[in-house]
């Protein structure tokens, strides 16, 4: 046979290669190729010296003791799956935009006032109910919101690909959250809360793009949107502003049961 | 008591069994730590990465299938993981905080015998040099080539861990098997 190539020797090596007897005697019989191969395998003993720092027995649990808090946050009371997405009963265009009647009311609270006549306005149409636990469900909703666009976006990412990729599943996801999320956008604009408008603009990009790619994507298709993802840091914000509003949840939370007792 | 399978530590762990997820935690994770931080050369980096790994993990578990294997579905995760992060990190030129790692204080040497001082000293620089070179690949390249070189995982599995084909999984193999004798191949062949 001819001298095998840098690449065949790479993958004889790794024990991928086809024709690998063809390859054994061809080295057998071949010094320059038997040297090459020899040098190749030098550097990739040598890459084996990377020293990895060591763990000690307990660092399972240690590990254990840093998830756990938050999976037993996601277990109880309501646990998050990504099939239970499509299940959630307030989850809907109309679920938003009564939501937003709260938003309009708690402008004043949450973020800086722009419009002072929305609020009596609405207040007045709203059950007396105090502030603070209205800007917990608030919270609690968009939250909510950023935590499922999360959630939808890594199962994307993570998609298992056979040449082709069909992402049906997450496509019928995302336009429901556009829907969603275009209102909450609009509504954090108008307060001028442009630090959350933003976030939720890259978001909607994001979701407009898998909303509106085919549903089979080749590896590459699917490898584009992938990176498009990535390279906007979507995720990453959306996990940012997310746990931001979750913390502010908590708060207000704290305050209410301070407040009670 | 024989210890329990992880597929049966799954199943429990999919009802809801906080417990059981726990044994698997405690199984995996030192495993996944050498993975993690292969894939960084960073401990801090690599114990964030280990820990993201098992929250996915966790949300993910109703997709898990058992023929796969724990093992290898959770560094599937993983190599996802590290891939994300290299990516963020090379963007926002993250760099600085990857160079004070000094492989030569964090590490003693874990070499049979005593060594002769200029063996050891052979020995640091290849590691250097090793290290230094990891740096140089692609966050893709990079995170095949741990799969393909310390973990042996097959290029199919990596190409589909990765949402990758075989082509493109290849090829990032062999330009970080290159780029590695580039920067290794003049000092490990001077040795006689
Ligand atoms: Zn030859």
């Amino acid at each position: 046979m001819n001298h095998p190539t840098e690449e065949q020797l790479i993958l004889y090596h790794y024990g991928e290669v086809e024709g690998r007897d063809l390859i054994a005697s061809h080295l057998q019989g071949c010094e320059s190729c038997r040297t090459s191969y020899q040098a190749l395998q030098r550097v990739l003993e040598a890459v084996n010296s990377m020293p990895v720092p060591q763990r000690s027995e307990s660092y399972g649990a240690e590990v254990w003791r840093q998830v756990s808090g938050q999976i037993v946050k996601a277990t109880a009371p309501r646990r998050l799956d990504f099939w239970q997405l499509f299940q959630w009963p307030r989850w809907s265009v109309a679920g938003a935009l009564a939501l937003l009647v709260l938003i309009a009311f708690l402008a004043g609270r949450f973020w800086p006032q722009r419009d002072s006549t929305t609020e009596p306005l609405i207040a007045k149409s709203t059950q007396p109910i105090s502030r603070q636990a209205r800007e917990r469900v608030l919270l609690k909703e968009i939250g909510d919101h950023l935590e499922r666009s999360q959630l939808a976006l890594i199962e994307l990412i993570n998609s298992k690909t056979n040449g082709v990729v069909d992402i049906s599943l997450e496509q019928s996801l995302a336009r429901q959250l556009v829907d969603v999320n275009r209102l909450y956008r609009q509504s954090a604009l108008r307060l001028g809360d442009a630090g959350m408008a933003s976030v939720l603009e890259d978001l909607e990009r994001t979701l407009i793009e898998i909303s509106n790619s085919p549903s089979q994507l080749s590896s590459t298709e699917f490898a584009e949107i992938r990176r498009r993802i990535d390279t906007d840091d979507t995720l990453f914000k959306v996990k940012v502003v997310g746990s931001q509003v979750r913390a502010k949840e908590r708060e207000t939370a704290r305050e209410l049961a301070a407040k009670r007792s | 008591m024989m210890e329990e399978s992880d597929a049966a530590l799954v199943t429990r762990a999919r009802e809801g069994d906080q417990d059981a997820f726990r044994l698997l935690v405690e199984r995996h994770s030192v495993r996944l730590f050498q993975l993690a931080f292969r894939m960084t050369s960073n401990e801090q980096d690599a114990e964030d990465l280990v820990q993201e790994t098992f929250l996915r993990a966790y949300k993910q578990l109703s997709r898990f299938q058992s023929r796969a294997g724990l093992g290898t579905w959770l560094y599937r995760i993983a190599a996802n993981c590290s891939l994300d992060l290299l990516r963020r990190q090379k963007r926002r030129g993250d760099q600085e905080r990857a160079v004070e790692f000094d492989s030569e204080e964090a590490f003693p040497a874990i070499l049979s015998g005593a060594p002769a001082p200029d063996q050891q000293v052979y020995h640091g620089e290849v590691r250097q040099k090793v290290e230094s070179a990891m740096r140089e690949l692609t966050p893709m390249e990079r995170t095949a080539f741990v799969l393909r070189h310390f973990e042996g995982q097959s290029i199919e599995e990596i190409g589909s861990a990765l949402g990758v084909g075989p082509g493109a999984t290849k090829q990032s193999i062999f330009r970080a098997v290159q780029k590695m004798r580039r920067a290794l191949e003049p000092l490990v062949n001077a040795i006689p």
